[in-house]
């Protein structure tokens, strides 16, 4: 496999850099790329709070219900990320299935379009992107009451194996671009190697539109999140439940109530900062449940030898912590070296926090990553009942799975291709006999 | 999905009253109604119970050589009088409203004049009239058929594989079981060929089923089918026993720990994976190389605590490698109060198939033998 894409048009360097390693000549994007991309830079207007607010938008089945997973984890920890919240899909049956996303915020697409006909496009990408092509003004109705000055940026939320998320994904992404100044997000689940050729052919090119088309994809792999002992329901309801934690407590950083800022709180436009790199960013995450009287219950089974609760003092708890952030499950693995910029969250009672432990994490970054630019903030939430540590690797750049589903993709493009070339002979051979002595009855 | 059923013969006919059946007996409603039994011989109709009568059709009993009492196999005459009546036959079409539905299935027996030859007619009206997949299920005739059934089967094969999006091919001798009277194999073969159909096109339509993780939508069926040629469909089902609920409490309490390794858990996974296996090895529709799949398409289907995700993962995964298909979608189906899991598979345009290789030698030679007797007429 050689990798012979061109960067479009008037990218620069670090664009073409952060390129290089997902795209791949012979899988090509879903969605027209030949529009020069504009990077606009981010527009921070003044905001009242430094919270940062999402309009969202789940697009395809796993989108959808990752967006669902989203809401609930807001709800049930009293937060307020996502303030609009929008699914589209062209399965009448998948649209159903949201408990947290309002049945009027639900757009069926396609059900008139001959291949889709509301039963879902048949796991085939250029039915998702034509689909969403022919209902471009039945999406952007549907943005009508998002009062984008309320908002901070947009979030597009998609798997990328399927034909809706990866096909109409793009679409929708080029049209919030258009319309819009603030950043758009994407957050892409991206197929096992378990789910197959086509869901990787399908990843392959989308991803693809989905780097160029965002300021920043977050990305999900689901081969990292596979687990033995689960049933179906199981296995992608943890997913989703775990990316949902990430992305949630890391976006939504911040004080409600700005009259009272303590030094080291974090703010939207750090945040925001972090991921105006664009590329691919992976998401580091782990808490501790907080005890009332003794503060911090050191439940580490994941091997921090250095760490000794009884001794510990706050900050090297906050650092340990971040530590088995990075080096946990990462959202998609990668190389920590390789990230651009990282952003380091905080989140829990503030009592517990350490500006010293903030500030030895953030060092202990600076180097595991190797990029000066890591900003750390803390992230108060009175009653919560964990201390948890996000940690945002942007534009990291070297993702062996991303270059596993580009070989599996390209293996399943050839496969399609050569039985696409024979199809109609080995029927005809099947049928009839050598001698030609059968003839059909009509 | 939503698909019409046409029965066209015998065989056909009979097929159609017990897919029908098996709607009602398991809570597919997968046809809404749309229901036509076509046949030349008046008397087919008295075995049908559940076929309404308006949708009986009887086609040529004013042609002298019929008369309401069937084509005898001669599978000419049969397309002759179904081209002559062909804007009669599209007048009952219209029951069908076929623009509600997703698909139309036609069934027919390929052996026989009417199944193969009045069924390749109507294939060929359908083909004009909607733009809805239009499906063949073709009943290969057994082995102690006579020449002419043989010959029947193996052109009107080509006929039905050329107009249809896709036949799915129903092989009696792999099925026929000879200690079996000719009545009771009947009804054993149209229940094991009702349960595959209904489960696997009737897809998404059964009543109390729980929103999948995985949805299969019809557009994924139509997509599979979409290879054409010649398609078959396996099945494997288990039967949850009642020590299913302590092992799932066992698995419950195991859950937490890191560091098992169970016996259960495990079990639920293999179980999953086995099935995968067991329907598409051992109870094809039509026994086939496998490897010669184009596409392919799995479905589990019960209680949902009953499918493992690793297992329904790995089954799809063993038979995208062993299929060396180009694609294989793969959804599940939960059933809150199901007493089985069911594993069904969809191996679509597959081009090696021992039983029709044989099928059209049989052929060649059947009509080398009555062409050495006879000369040819034209």
């Amino acid at each position: 496999m050689s990798v012979l894409i061109e960067a479009p048009a008037g990218a620069s360097d670090t664009d073409s850099n952060r390129r290089r390693y997902w795209t791949s000549t012979e899988c090509n994007p879903v969605a027209d790329t030949a529009e020069t991309q504009t990077y606009l830079a981010t527009q921070q207007t003044q905001h009242q709070s430094t919270l940062m607010k999402l309009a969202t938008i789940g697009v395809g089945n796993a989108g959808t219900k990752i967006l669902d997973r989203m809401l609930e984890f807001e709800d049930k920890t009293n937060r307020s990320l996502c303030r609009h919240a929008m699914a589209i899909n062209t399965a009448r049956t998948d649209l159903a299935k949201p408990d947290f996303i309002p049945p009027e915020r639900r757009v069926l697409i396609g059900d008139t379009h001959q291949g889709a006909k509301g039963h879902g496009v048949g796991g085939d990408v250029e039915v998702g992107a034509d689909v969403a092509k022919t209902e471009i003004e039945e999406i952007r109705r549907a943005f009508d009451d998002v009062e984008i000055h309320d908002v901070d940026a947009l979030l597009v939320s998609a798997g990328l194996g399927g034909g809706t998320g990866s096909g109409a994904g793009p679409v929708v992404i080029d049209e919030l671009q258009k319309m819009y100044d603030e950043p758009v997000y994407g957050l892409g689940v991206l197929p096992g190697e378990y789910e197959g050729g086509r869901p990787a052919l399908n990843a392959a090119r989308s991803l693809q539109s989905f780097v160029t088309k965002v300021d920043n994809f977050v990305a999900f792999d689901n081969d990292a999140w596979r687990a033995r002992d689960q049933t179906i329901e199981e296995g992608y309801d943890e997913m989703n439940g775990e990316l949902a934690t990430r992305i949630v407590t890391l976006l939504a950083a911040g004080e409600k109530d700005d009259t009272d800022v303590a030094e080291n709180v974090m703010d939207s436009s750090d945040i925001m900062r972090t991921l105006d790199t664009g590329g691919i960013s992976s998401i580091g995450y782990a808490s501790s449940p907080v005890d009332a009287q003794k503060g911090l219950i050191g439940r580490f089974r994941e091997d921090d030898e250095e760490f000794n609760a009884d001794e510990a003092t706050d900050a090297t708890k906050i650092k340990g912590l971040v530590r088995r952030a990075v080096n946990s499950r990462l959202t998609i693995p990668c190389e920590v070296s390789s990230a651009d910029r990282v952003l380091v969250v905080i989140s829990g009672p503030p009592e517990m926090f350490a500006r010293k432990g903030l500030e030895s994490a953030r060092q202990w970054l600076e180097d595991t990553a190797d990029t000066v630019e890591v900003l750390a903030g803390d992230d108060p939430r009175e009653n919560a009942t964990e201390l948890a540590a996000a940690v945002l690797l942007s534009n990291v750049t070297e993702t062996p799975r991303v270059d596993e589903i580009q070989d599996q993709a390209v293996d399943a493009q050839n496969k399609i291709q050569e039985l696409d070339a024979v199809r109609e002979q080995e029927i005809e051979e099947l049928i009839t006999d050598d001698d030609d002595e059968l003839d059909p009855v009509v | 999905m939503k698909f019409a059923l046409v029965g066209v013969g015998g065989a056909g006919g009979r097929i159609v009253d017990r897919l029908h059946e098996e709607e009602a007996a398991t809570g597919r409603s997968f046809s809404n109604g749309s229901l036509l039994a076509f046949d030349t011989d008046r008397s087919a109709f008295e075995g049908m119970d559940h076929i309404p009568l308006d949708r009986h059709i009887l086609v040529g009993d004013t042609h002298p050589d019929i008369r309401g009492e069937g084509v005898d196999g001669d599978i000419e005459l049969a397309v002759s009088v179904a081209r002559e009546d062909r804007n009669e036959l599209h007048r009952e079409f219209d029951k069908l409203k076929l623009h509600e539905l997703d698909a139309v299935v036609l069934v027919g027996g390929l052996a026989g004049g009417t199944g193969g030859g009045l069924g390749a007619v109507i294939l060929e009206s359908l083909q004009t009239l909607t733009d809805i997949p239009v499906y063949a299920i073709g009943v290969l005739p057994d082995g102690g058929e006579p020449d002419q059934h043989i010959v029947n089967a193996a052109e009107s094969l080509q006929s039905f594989v050329r107009l249809a999006d896709s036949v799915i091919l129903f092989d009696n001798d792999a099925w026929h079981d000879s200690a079996d009277t000719l009545e009771t194999a009947y009804d054993s073969l149209n229940d094991g060929l009702a349960q595959r159909v209904s489960a696997m096109l009737g897809l998404n339509e059964l009543a109390d089923a729980d929103i999948a993780e995985n949805t299969l939508d019809s557009s994924d069926l139509i997509k599979t089918l979409d290879s054409g040629g010649i398609s078959v469909i396996g099945q494997a089902t288990v039967e949850l026993e009642d020590s299913g609920f302590f092992d799932r409490i066992v698995s419950l309490f195991r859950n937490g720990d890191e560091t098992e390794d169970d016996g259960t858990t495990t079990t639920l996974a293999m179980r999953t994976q086995d099935l995968v296996q067991e329907a598409t090895t051992r109870n094809l529709t039509t026994p086939c190389e496998m490897s010669s799949t184009d596409r392919g398409l799995l479905l589990v289907s019960g209680p949902a605590e009953e499918i493992s995700r690793k297992g329904f993962e790995s089954g799809r995964y063993w038979l995208e490698q062993e299929s060396d298909a180009a694609e294989v979608f793969a959804g599940d189906e939960p059933r809150p109060n199901g007493s089985t899991v069911t594993a069904s598979v969809l191996l679509s345009n597959v081009t090696e198939i021992p039983r029709v290789d044989r099928l059209k030698e049989r052929a060649v030679e059947a009509k080398q033998t009555s062409t050495s007797k006879h000369q040819p007429q034209d």
